[in-house]
């Protein structure tokens, strides 16, 4: 494992690849995810894809225990692996030197590495293996994250590499990048998939950590430069943050009429929350609950002004696929 | 419902309407007032089938078998009741009226007397039978088959390291779920008649050719007189006995006429009585006239044997078509009333349980299961699209009105029209399992091969769970073993014995394991010990091909062939000139052995985290005390995933079983093709097999059909394509059907969106040259909801393999194991 290394050009860190995905951008779509993002949304459903470096989790549920197992703690050289009362194990985050021996130790993967160092040619011979669903469904490769950006040579490259590969590509962003990264990856993309969250700045600064101006400035010169880019607009709708016809009328009125552009509103979920619990994180945003009614206003609302909308029926499940079963039904 | 099942398929939307009472009956009312007079009873054993089989049999000893057999369903159709039913436009069943079964003394009537007991109290598909009808049966039907059936004949036959791997030694009866037999619970594997010649000639001109024939014999011959003449004499007397059963619907339909008072029954009442009195006998005329002549021709084949999944329909979307056509151009048929003869079909079909009366032939058919299977699509005997009208009209009843009756399969191929394929997947995400699909692509070219010719398999049409078939061309109809490789991989780690049979030898001894130095000593144990079983199943196949033509004949099925009116000699016959006889041999458990060797291979020779001793400490303990290296086993590399550590492992098998047949089928002179199909037979498998190397507990299902072990395939749907495809040896002709499960929740296909992406899925699937493909679009919570509620969810139907089944009808074993498929859900 070459977590000791950096990204670069040629090398990066991805956390997941994802196959079969459904809504990521056209056809049946590899949906390759980068570490890294400069936001820290209250909601974020991917925690374990904010920090660029590798980081360890614990699923507990899958943990079977020291009394049977107990491999993670006899591997640690460092003490940081700390055995609870109840036999189960908890990471003392403090005296882990992140040297991930554990990992390779966990017999049920309980314990689980996000970020793992690849070659643009490694993630690409992943990707090419469904090429044939590609060639008939219209899909192909599609960068997500965190924000993949965050690694702009590496996600520059994958997209130039995948190109010359005839593979379709799509590019998942927050925006939150300088517009010349933007601007690099734009020059090898098929379609982009550009989240726009809300139009205040103030209650952007608030939730996200950032607020929107570099965001929106991004977007306008996306689709003044890049008028032909087929650009897929996405907002996650989270109450109490945009779950408003003023926030989302606002943003639906900030995109109407640019070029080639569709929109997608995506319903909250809890579903990541497990993995805040993996990563020793805690999830500010626990108790507020979407409901269904608003989110078919909001979206009928968006239908009229816009003409059409993307996906009549979107996603309600974790981007990143779950180890943990879901939270409410146990699936 | 919670927020994230909140995508329903349509038919958990049915069901969630039917529970607070809301029906939608609209266009249908007349089949569903049929449907909902039977809907939710157990079935019941009619025996009058078996009655009048053996009375007559009992009169014809020592005669020429076709000769007997034709007699008997004489004597059978002129005696059983004939019934018209409320509502109904289609005349003929072959027993009570509701759900029934009837029995085939001739197979299991050694032991009728003890199944009789079990039935009603049987976990799989239980059916009533009044003590009345049991008594006689008991009486009268069953000792005169004692000592005369083809299941004793083979128990006694088989040499002895053969009979260990099949039955109990004690008590033949018992399956050992390891080289299992299928001939003893079937006269006939999945079978479909050449409809349309009756449709065209009617039993009229298929009799006169019959006596031409005869007529035409050499008189001095001997050959012509000890078996020619018999045959043909059969024929005869089959073809009255078809023509004398429909007449007597047609006098019962005219009688009731006349007493009828509602004026559009008795209309109604009077033509059925016309067109009873006109086919099967002569050709069809209309579209109405067509249908009745196709269901009397399959109900008395029905009442002819019994052959494996019930015998298919056929291409009916092409061979109904000229009628269909001629009909509407002559303004005397819209399409509602095309819909509502075939429902009225269907509707009839559900009546008819295909009872198993043995246990190992109710283990492996859970659900009530049939597959009376109905094709749809393809290509025409030209090569040219076959798509018309009606195979819209099919796709869009089974839409409307999914009824787990017939079973519907759509041919694909890389043509297939856009349209077809939209529809086809619109059918497929209404949630009830329906169409299965059946890959032209690999089969066409696969069947050319084997020596068909483009005409002939052009025109195949799907037979019971997967099966193709050209009608007037292949022959081969014993049943075939199906072989449990779990087992085989058990006798490896404890050689040649398995923990459930003790110190018993029941295999070839391949040495201790934990002697193997290298990955290669144990693979050849393995290779050693699966070909093993192979050679037994053969053995035990050469036995049946010969025991069957002495125990069985089918002169329906044989006036329906080219090939035996040509050659004047019964279908059983093992020797059919010309024919192609395309048998097969069944690898269950094929995930549950990659995995398991997978593991194996990395964990003990490779990696070397585990001693073979610790692994069998493990195994023999259950894993009680031993979790970590469950865990560590189940998180080795896993078929499904198209990871080429385990799919090459499975190629290797694979081929391993095609060598062995390309080797020695011919000396049995027929095709024994290597097949993935396990009917439910996976869950009574595994109950034989203790703790097995991938992690799976003792006694728990194996991985069933092509598919992934439950659990294992994380990569998605399209790796599970690919792994089937990386597994399989297209170099190879010996290769046959593979059944692939995929099961997707329904918000993977939703709206038209997702309704594209199951097109370009199934494009891909054709592409890759996979045979079979049958999705089960369902949540979870809806399973488990029905494990509660049973109640509320008696309609609910699920794909279980090659059919689909009420999910509340199937026991909890194959219940869990359907919940225990891996859900694919879109990120
Ligand atoms: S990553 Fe290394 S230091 Fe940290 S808990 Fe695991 S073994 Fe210990
Ligand atoms: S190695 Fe894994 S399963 Fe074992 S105790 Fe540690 S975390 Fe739990």
């Amino acid at each position: 494992m070459g977590h000791e290394k950096r990204s670069d050009d040629k090398h990066g860190f991805v956390f997941n690849i994802q196959r079969y995905s459904l809504h990521d951008g056209p056809g049946i779509r590899t949906i390759v995810f980068l570490k890294g993002c400069p936001l820290r949304c209250q909601w974020c459903s991917n925690p374990e894809s904010q920090k660029v470096s590798p980081e360890v989790a614990l699923n507990s549920r899958k943990c079977i225990g020291t009394k049977e197992c107990g491999f993670c703690a006899r591997e640690c050289r460092d003490g940081a692996i700390i055995e609870k009362d109840d036999g189960q194990i908890r990471i003392d985050r403090n005296a882990c030197s992140e040297c991930f021996r554990c990992v390779d130790a966990c017999p049920s993967k309980a314990m689980t590495l996000f970020g793992r160092l690849m070659s643009v040619d490694e993630v690409l011979r992943n990707v090419e293996a469904d090429g044939i669903f590609y060639g008939r469904s219209g899909g192909g490769m599609t960068l997500s994250g965190g924000e993949p950006l965050m690694q702009p040579g590496f996600a520059r490259e994958l997209l130039k590499e995948a190109r010359r590969r005839r593979i379709n590509t799509s590019l998942e962003t927050c925006g939150f990048v300088d517009w010349k990264v933007l601007e690099a990856a734009c020059f090898h993309l098929d379609t982009i998939l550009f989240d726009i969250k809300s139009m205040d700045p103030v209650k952007h600064k608030a939730f996200t950590g950032v607020t929107n101006e570099l965001i929106l400035d991004n977007f306008e010169r996306l689709c003044r430069e890049f008028p032909n880019l087929s650009k897929r607009v996405r907002t996650p709708v989270v109450p109490g943050f945009n779950d408003t016809m003023e926030e989302i009328g606002a943003i639906v009125d900030f995109i109407k009429g640019r070029p080639n552009i569709e929109y997608e509103m995506l319903a909250y979920h809890r579903y990541g929350q497990p993995k805040y619990e993996y990563l020793d994180r805690v999830y500010t945003l626990s108790d507020v609950h979407l409901d269904d009614g608003r989110m078919s206003e909001l979206r009928g609302m968006a239908k009229e002004r816009l003409g059409k909308l993307a996906l009549e029926n979107e996603p309600t499940e974790p981007r990143v696929r779950m180890e943990a079963p879901c939270a409410t039904c146990g699936s | 419902m919670n927020t994230c099942c909140e995508t329903l398929s349509p038919q958990e939307q049915r069901i969630q309407e039917e529970i607070k009472g809301i029906f939608n009956y609209e266009g249908r009312e007349r089949i569903y007032k049929i449907l909902n007079s039977f809907k939710n009873e157990r079935p019941v054993i009619d025996i009058e089938r078996a009655r009048y089989f053996t009375e007559s049999f009992k009169q014809t000893e020592g005669q020429p078998l076709v000769l007997r057999w034709a007699k008997a369903l004489k004597h059978i159709a002129e005696n059983i009741t004939v019934y018209i039913d409320d509502n109904q436009l289609i005349a003929g069943r072959v027993g009570c009226q509701g759900r029934y079964g009837i029995l085939y003394p001739e197979l299991d009537g050694d032991f009728l007397d003890l199944a009789l007991k079990d039935l009603p109290s049987r976990v799989e598909s239980p059916f009533n039978i009044s003590q009345a009808d049991a008594d006689l049966v008991i009486d009268q039907v069953g000792p005169y088959w004692k000592g005369k059936t083809f299941h004793e004949d083979l128990a006694a036959s088989l040499p002895e390291d053969t009979l260990k791997l099949t039955y109990d030694p004690k008590d033949p009866l018992r399956s050992r779920f390891i080289v299992n037999e299928t001939a003893s619970f079937r006269s006939s594997i999945q079978w479909v008649h050449d409809f349309e010649k009756v449709l065209k000639r009617g039993f009229k001109g298929l009799r006169e050719e019959a006596v031409e024939k005869l007529n035409s014999l050499d008189p001095l011959s001997p050959l012509a007189n000890v078996k020619k003449r018999p045959f043909l004499e059969a024929i005869i007397i089959l073809c009255d006995a078809v023509v004398l059963w429909a007449k007597r619907h047609s006098a019962l339909a005219a009688e009731m006429a006349k007493k009828e008072s509602d004026p559009v029954r008795k209309k109604e009442l009077e033509t059925m009585a016309a067109i009873c009195a006109w086919v099967p006998e002569n050709p069809a005329r209309t579209f109405h006239e067509a249908v009745q002549s196709q269901w009397f021709t399959q109900m008395f084949s029905r009442l002819e044997q019994k052959t494996g999944t019930v015998v298919s329909n056929g291409r009916m979307d092409q061979y109904f078509y000229p009628y269909y056509q001629k009909d509407k151009q002559e303004g005397r048929l819209t399409d509602e009333q095309a819909t509502e003869l075939i429902e009225l079909m269907w509707v009839g079909m559900a009546q008819f349980i295909d009872l198993y009366i043995s246990p190992t032939g109710g283990a492996f058919n859970e659900g009530y299961a049939h597959w009376e299977a109905v094709t749809v699509g393809g290509q025409t005997r030209t090569g040219l699209d076959a798509t018309n009208e009606l195979t819209y009209i099919f796709l869009r009843s089974k839409r409307e009105f999914p009824l787990n009756y017939p079973d519907l399969a759509a041919r694909i191929h890389s043509r297939s029209p856009e349209r077809y394929l939209y529809e086809v997947a619109e059918t497929i995400k209404e949630g009830s399992g329906f169409p299965k699909l059946i890959n032209d692509e690999e089969v066409i070219p696969l069947h050319l091969s084997k020596g068909a010719t483009f005409e002939e398999i052009y025109d195949y049409a799907v037979s019971g769970c997967s099966e193709s078939r050209m009608p007037n061309r292949d022959t081969y109809t014993s049943g075939c073993a199906y072989i449990n490789f779990a087992a085989a991989l058990e006798m490896v780690l404890y050689n040649g014995r398995m923990q459930i049979y003790g110190d018993e030898q029941i295999s070839v001894p391949t040495g201790d394991p934990r002697k193997f130095k290298t990955w290669e000593e144990f693979w050849n144990a393995f290779i050693t010990q699966q070909t093993n079983f192979i050679k037994h199943a053969f053995i035990q196949q050469a036995l049946i091909i010969e025991l069957r033509a002495r125990h069985f004949a089918a002169p329906l099925g044989s006036a329906l062939h080219d090939l035996c009116m040509k050659n004047m000699i019964d279908l059983h016959q093992p020797v059919i000139e010309g024919g192609i006889n395309l048998g097969y041999f069944e690898y269950i458990g094929y995930g549950t052995v990659i995995d398991s060797l997978a593991a194996i291979r990395k964990l003990v020779f490779e990696e070397k985290k585990l001693t073979m001793d610790q692994l069998l400490k493990a195994l023999e303990a259950n894993f009680e005390g031993h979790e970590a290296i469950r865990q560590m086993l189940m998180n080795s590399p896993c078929y499904g995933n198209s990871d080429m550590y385990a799919d090459s492992i499975a190629k290797g098998i694979d081929k391993a079983a095609l060598e062995f047949t390309k080797t020695y089928a011919k000396e049995l002179g027929v095709h024994l093709d290597l097949r993935y199909v396990p009917f439910t037979s996976h869950v009574p498998f595994g109950k034989v097999v203790s703790a097995t190397p991938n992690g799976r507990k003792a006694w728990t299902p194996l991985a069933d059909g092509a598919s992934a072990s439950h659990g294992a395939d994380v990569n998605g749907p399209t790796a599970i394509l690919l792994s089937n495809f990386n597994s399989k040896n297209y170099d190879y002709r010996e290769r046959a059907a593979r059944l692939l499960n995929i099961k997707l929740s329904p918000r993977c296909v939703a709206g038209e969106e997702g309704t594209a992406k199951l097109v370009s899925f199934i494009r891909t699937w054709c592409d890759l040259k996979l045979w079979h493909i049958q999705f089960n679009i369902i949540n979870k919570e809806t399973l488990l909801a029905a494990q509660r509620e049973p109640e509320k969810y008696r309609g609910l139907l699920v794909r279980v393999a090659g059919y689909s089944a009420y999910f509340v009808d199937l026991s909890p074993d194959l219940q869990n194991d359907i919940i225990a498929r891996t859900e694919h859900a879109y990120v």
